[in-house]
Order: structure tokens, then C-alpha cells, then sequence
């Protein structure tokens, strides 16, 4: 098996989550490191293990690029168009409250993913039906009021 | 034995009131709905519906997710037998012979026989539920604090091993479980760990709401990623969903080789009903007398397949309630679910808590035949939402994410550790790493950190004290079986089917 240059992303990432969770495990009191020590020092362990592992497929096999495979068919636009619309819809949350806010995401959202709109207004009015009767009056959940309301 | 028996008939008496029955009926309709939409999986389901079970009695939260968990690897077929495309990976096998059998308008036969298999696969699972729980759960009464740190330690090996492409990857999945694990308060002195000044963090990262943003939230992201294309037309089908007696009989020993198949592959954590559909369709078709038929519409096929991954759920329960060892990313889910309600897989739910672990039994002995009347009955218009498009399905699970997660202690931090691990999860899926490890990790870690130091403590730091015990030293054994488990679950599928999960997808594909 090639190895993959992206995976080089995932050694990078856990080998910063190690140098992360070290630092602040100095900081500790010395018998509250012992724990966090043993699985940071798993985790790099591990991970230097997978690095070894990339390594010789490298010399093996040679090298392969593996973003097409990762990223196959990726909607660039749809995607980053949809965490910014759920970002805004969590901030939109704490001033318009829970309902208005997931009205305006939602309308937004399906609009923009192309859905018809009576099916819009059926899946808009029917999951906030869901949650008021579910969390609501079921659950007892006061859900975020919002501070404009 | 007469004891056994009381709680039994306790449990069943209990299991049919009227809020059970009704929750039962909730529970598996939503499952199915869940199965069969192409987009969504068991676990996420689980995992969405979390929330919705804390106020509930715990053993009628658990009916509602055990019902959920058979609703949706039924629910799978629908959308393999109609659309040929399966709900679940679980139902992959299905849509080889079930399609076939629809383009030969006998639609309502194969929903018939996966509705039929897949009834009598988790009822028969009951059984080995019911007589191996209680041995096991014996077992686990000899385990001291040293054991509880090897046992936790082997539950990752064995699900980093089998859930993952790569070994190493699934077990860096689980190192970073720990890791994440260890925020929050030390559970021995109180001191402060990776807190970063957020008092909610006290109590650890919520488990709930990473199951949520591990399972439910990275699959929302994984949907937009992908282009929105209109789902294939639900075959329309006029032939009666039912089976003739003389086809009952066909498919009756299929059914009962493919339930011990699927009983086995779910009580070896980290084998799931995605491995079991394969080994229960070809298993069927070595044993079939019309072998020319498979992969021409083989009722037999189809049988094979649904019995056996639906034998998997009672089986996969087993050592998820007995030794908090989830096999498989759905039983971690409900296993969340049984820490929330304050219980501690183990003994103790065969002691103290008896009442209500016979009465979750006998509820899922009931979600089976719920899930059979519902199944017939349904069939038509669970083909219908089967067609429903990812378009609308984003914004509509990303809000209940958000109140799923934020229902938990009515805190919004709570929405956004969700939503972290829903990136993280993301992220983690598109690199061959393994959410349903961290999850694991994340249930586990506390239990061996407290299991490890408790055993230092009392041997005052004498490491020797960590293989001190037979039982210790199964335990080890069974790790390094674990991390190997790969290779061990290749020479089983061979063993049992004549050959191996890839193998036959490869098969499937062609």
C-alpha cells in the first residue's frame, strides 16, 4: 500500500495534540500527571508507530497524493456555505432565541440546498412541531429565548 | 432458576404497560425511518434520540433506543430491496438478491422475507440474551479494580482493531479517546486537569453530546459535502407483502444458521451486522440447493442476510450490559445511554438492578414482533420517506443536534462541544480514523484510570499488582487477541462462509 501524503495532516495533528496536552500536563500537580502522562504518551507513541509504518510503505510502494480519494466529488462551495450558515445559526441562537433562529436557518438552508418550497414550509413547520412537542411539553426544556425576546 | 424465572415473567408484565408498548412502537417506527434513509445510520439515531430518554423511566429509555437499534437494521432493507441502496452498511448483502427480486416485481415477497428473517434473527437472539448475560455478568464479579483497567484497555483494542482500515489508526483513535478522557477533574484528588477555566468541564467532556457530534453532527457535514442528487424512484410494487407457507419452510434453515451466525459475530465485540449480513448471505448460498439462483433474485439471500444482522443486536448486547464492552459503534451508544441513567453495565444489573434489566429483555423480546407488524404494515410508505433527499435531512438533523445536545443540562456550552466533536468526527471519518474508538474511549477511560490508580494505590505504586491475578492475566491475553482480532475475524468470516467480508463486498460490487 502507497503511503498517503495526507496522512502526513493526521501525524501532524495528533503529534500537536500531544505537545498541547504535555505542556499543560507540566502544570499539574505531580500525582495528578501520571494518568495524562500514560495516554499522551500512547498517543505519540502510537502515532510515531503509524509514521514508521508510512515510511516503509513509502520506500516500498513510493508515495500517492490520496486528497482525490479523500476528497472525491467535495461540493467546495456547498460545504463551507453550510458549517458558515450552522455557525451563524448557533451565534443567531443567543439573540433571536431557539425557534426564530432555527425558522431563518433553516428557511436559508433549504432554500440554498434547492428544496422546493412547499416541501421548505412542511420540513420547517414539522421539525419545529417536533421539538416544541418533544422537548418542550414532553421533556420540560426551556430551550434558548434569545435576547431580543 | 425459579428466581430467574420470576424476573422473567416480572419483566414481561412490566415491559407491556402501556407507556412501554407505546414508546416500543415510537422506537422502532423511528428506527425504520431512520434505516431506510440512505443517509442516516443506526448509531446516529441512537445517538439523536439520547436526550429524548433522560426523563424517561431507564428501562423504558432503553426500550425506546433497543427499539430504535432494530428499527434501523431493519429499516435498511427497505431502501436496499426498492432503491438498491442500503439504509445500513448492515443491509448491504440485502440489496444484492432483494433488487433482483423487485425487478422481477416481486417487490413485496423480498420486504416480506427480510420482514420475516429479520424477526425471527432478533427473537432467537433473545435467547442466548437471556441465558449467556447472567453467566458473564458472573464473571465480572471477580473483577477488582486492576482487571477493570485491562478490561477497558481490551475494549479498545479489540473495537480500534476491527472498525478501522488501519490498526494503528483505530488504536490512535482510542489513545485519543483517553486523552480527551482525562479533561475534567482528577477523579482521586479533584484537582483541575485541561479545564482551561470552564467550570462545566468539571465533570469531563459530556459524553452525550460527543456521541452526538462524533455520530450525528459529522454526518450532517458529511451530506453537504457531497452533491445533492434526487434519490432513485421507490420501485412501485402491486404483489401482497407476505410468504407462502411452502416459503416459510425455504427459508426456515436459513434463518436458523444465519441467527447463530449473527448471535456469534455480535457477542465478539467489535464484529457488527455489517460483517454478519455478508457471513449470513453467503453461508445461504453454500447451502442452498438453488445456488443458480443467487444473484437472480434468491429469496434464500435475502433471508440469510436480514436473519443474521438482526441477529447481531441481541448478541451484541451481551457483553455491552455484562462487561461494558460495546461490540460495535450502535451498542457504545446505548451504552452512553445506560451510564446516563446512572447504571453501570456489569453484575449489578443482574442484582441490584434486576427489575428493570429483565424488563428491558423482555422489551426487546417485544420490539421484535413491533418491529414485525409495523415492518408488513408499513412497507409502503417506509418506501416513500426512503426517498427523502439529503437536502432536506441537513438542516433537519442539524437542529436536533443542537437541541438534542442542548437538552442535556439546558447549557449552551453543551452545543458547542457537540459541535466541536461534529468537526472532529468530520474530520476524523474522512481520514480512515475511528469515532466509534474515541466514543469508547470516552466511556472507558474513567473506568480504567480509576481501575489503574486505585490498584497502584493499594499496591503503593508496586506495578506487579497489574498482573497479579489469573483473571488479570486472561485479561492481557485477550488484549493481544484484540489488537489481532483483524486477522482473527478474516480466518472466522472464512471459516464459517468461505470467504472474507471484503471478499464478498468486492463480490457485491461486481
Amino acid at each position: 500500500m502507497k503511503m498517503k501524503k495526507t496522512d502526513i495532516g493526521v501525524v501532524v495533528f495528533m503529534y500537536a495534540i500531544c505537545a498541547f496536552f504535555y505542556v499543560h500536563m507540566l502544570q499539574l500537580q505531580a500525582n495528578s500527571q501520571t494518568y495524562p502522562r500514560f495516554t499522551i504518551v500512547l498517543l505519540f507513541g502510537l502515532t510515531t508507530l503509524y509514521l514508521l509504518q508510512m515510511l516503509m510503505n513509502a520506500k516500498k510502494h513510493g508515495v500517492e497524493s490520496g486528497v482525490d480519494k479523500v476528497f472525491d466529488g467535495f461540493q467546495i462551495v456547498q460545504f463551507f456555505v453550510c458549517l458558515a450558515m450552522v455557525i451563524v445559526y448557533l451565534l443567531l441562537m443567543k439573540f433571536l432565541g431557539f425557534f426564530v433562529a432555527t425558522i431563518v436557518f433553516m428557511l436559508a438552508a433549504l432554500t440554498f440546498l434547492g428544496v422546493p418550497k412547499v416541501h421548505t414550509l412542511i420540513a420547517v413547520v414539522a421539525i419545529n412541531l417536533l421539538v416544541y412537542f418533544a422537548f418542550v411539553q414532553f421533556l420540560g426544556v426551556k430551550l434558548p429565548a434569545g435576547l431580543l425576546f | 432458576m425459579f428466581e430467574t424465572l420470576q424476573l422473567m415473567a416480572a419483566g414481561f408484565a412490566n415491559a407491556l404497560l402501556p407507556m412501554n408498548l407505546l414508546m416500543m412502537i415510537f422506537g422502532v417506527t423511528l428506527g425504520i425511518i431512520i434505516g431506510c434513509l440512505p443517509g442516516l445510520s443506526a448509531a446516529m439515531g441512537v445517538a439523536l434520540m439520547l436526550p429524548l430518554t433522560f426523563t424517561m423511566e431507564p428501562e423504558t429509555g432503553l426500550i425506546v433506543l433497543g427499539a430504535i437499534y432494530c428499527g434501523a437494521i431493519f429499516g435498511g432493507s427497505i431502501s436496499a430491496i426498492l432503491i438498491h441502496t442500503p439504509g445500513t452498511p448492515a443491509s448491504a448483502a440485502t440489496a444484492i438478491e432483494g433488487y433482483q427480486m423487485t425487478l422481477q416485481g416481486k417487490a413485496g415477497k423480498a420486504l416480506a422475507t427480510a420482514c420475516w428473517s429479520s424477526f425471527w434473527g432478533g427473537l432467537l437472539s433473545c435467547i442466548s440474551l437471556y441465558f449467556f448475560a447472567p453467566l458473564l455478568a458472573q464473571l465480572a464479579l471477580k473483577f477488582m479494580s486492576a482487571e477493570y483497567f485491562w478490561l477497558s484497555l481490551f475494549g479498545l483494542t479489540v473495537i480500534a482493531g476491527v472498525a478501522s482500515k488501519s490498526l494503528i489508526k483505530g488504536l490512535m483513535s482510542g489513545a485519543l479517546g483517553l486523552l480527551i478522557s482525562t479533561i475534567g477533574l482528577d477523579p482521586i484528588t479533584g484537582t483541575q486537569r485541561f479545564m482551561f477555566g470552564h467550570a462545566f468541564l468539571a465533570e469531563g467532556v459530556n459524553v452525550t453530546c460527543a456521541l452526538i457530534g462524533l455520530f450525528s453532527m459529522s454526518q450532517v457535514f458529511i451530506l453537504a459535502e457531497k452533491k445533492i442528487v434526487e434519490r432513485a424512484k421507490a420501485a412501485k410494487f402491486t404483489d401482497k407483502i407476505a410468504l407462502t407457507k411452502e416459503e416459510r419452510k425455504m427459508i426456515r434453515p436459513t434463518i436458523i444458521r444465519s441467527w447463530l451466525i449473527g448471535n456469534i459475530v455480535g457477542i465478539l465485540p467489535g464484529a457488527g451486522a455489517s460483517i454478519a449480513c455478508f457471513m449470513g448471505y453467503n453461508n445461504a448460498k453454500s447451502f442452498s440447493k438453488n445456488k443458480e439462483q443467487f444473484g437472480k433474485g434468491a429469496i434464500e439471500g435475502v433471508a440469510g442476510s436480514e436473519a443474521a444482522n438482526n441477529a447481531v443486536t441481541g448478541g451484541s448486547l451481551i457483553p455491552t450490559l455484562t462487561l461494558g464492552i460495546p461490540g460495535e459503534s450502535v451498542t457504545a451508544v446505548l451504552m452512553g445511554g445506560l451510564i446516563i441513567q446512572g447504571l453501570q453495565p456489569g453484575p449489578e444489573l443482574f442484582t441490584t438492578h434486576a427489575g428493570m434489566t429483565y424488563t428491558f429483555f423482555a422489551g426487546f423480546v417485544l420490539v421484535q414482533f413491533a418491529m414485525l407488524a409495523i415492518g408488513m404494515l408499513g412497507c409502503r410508505a417506509f418506501a416513500q420517506i426512503s426517498r427523502l433527499s439529503d437536502a432536506i435531512l441537513i438542516p433537519c438533523v442539524t437542529v436536533l443536534c443542537v437541541v438534542g445536545s442542548y437538552a442535556i443540562h439546558r447549557n449552551f456550552n453543551d452545543v458547542i462541544v457537540m459541535f466541536i466533536f461534529g468537526l472532529l468526527g468530520y474530520a476524523m471519518r474522512k481520514f480512515d480514523l475511528n469515532t466509534a474508538a474515541v466514543v469508547l474511549a470516552l466511556i472507558l477511560g474513567p473506568i480504567g484510570e480509576k481501575g489503574l490508580r486505585n490498584a497502584l494505590r493499594a499496591s503503593q505504586g508496586d506495578l506487579s499488582v497489574l498482573v497479579g491475578s489469573p483473571v488479570c492475566l486472561v485479561l492481557i491475553a485477550l488484549c493481544i487477541v484484540g489488537i489481532f482480532s483483524p486477522l482473527l475475524m478474516n480466518m472466522f468470516e472464512k471459516k464459517v462462509s468461505g470467504t472474507t467480508l471484503a471478499d464478498a463486498e468486492a463480490e457485491a460490487e461486481a
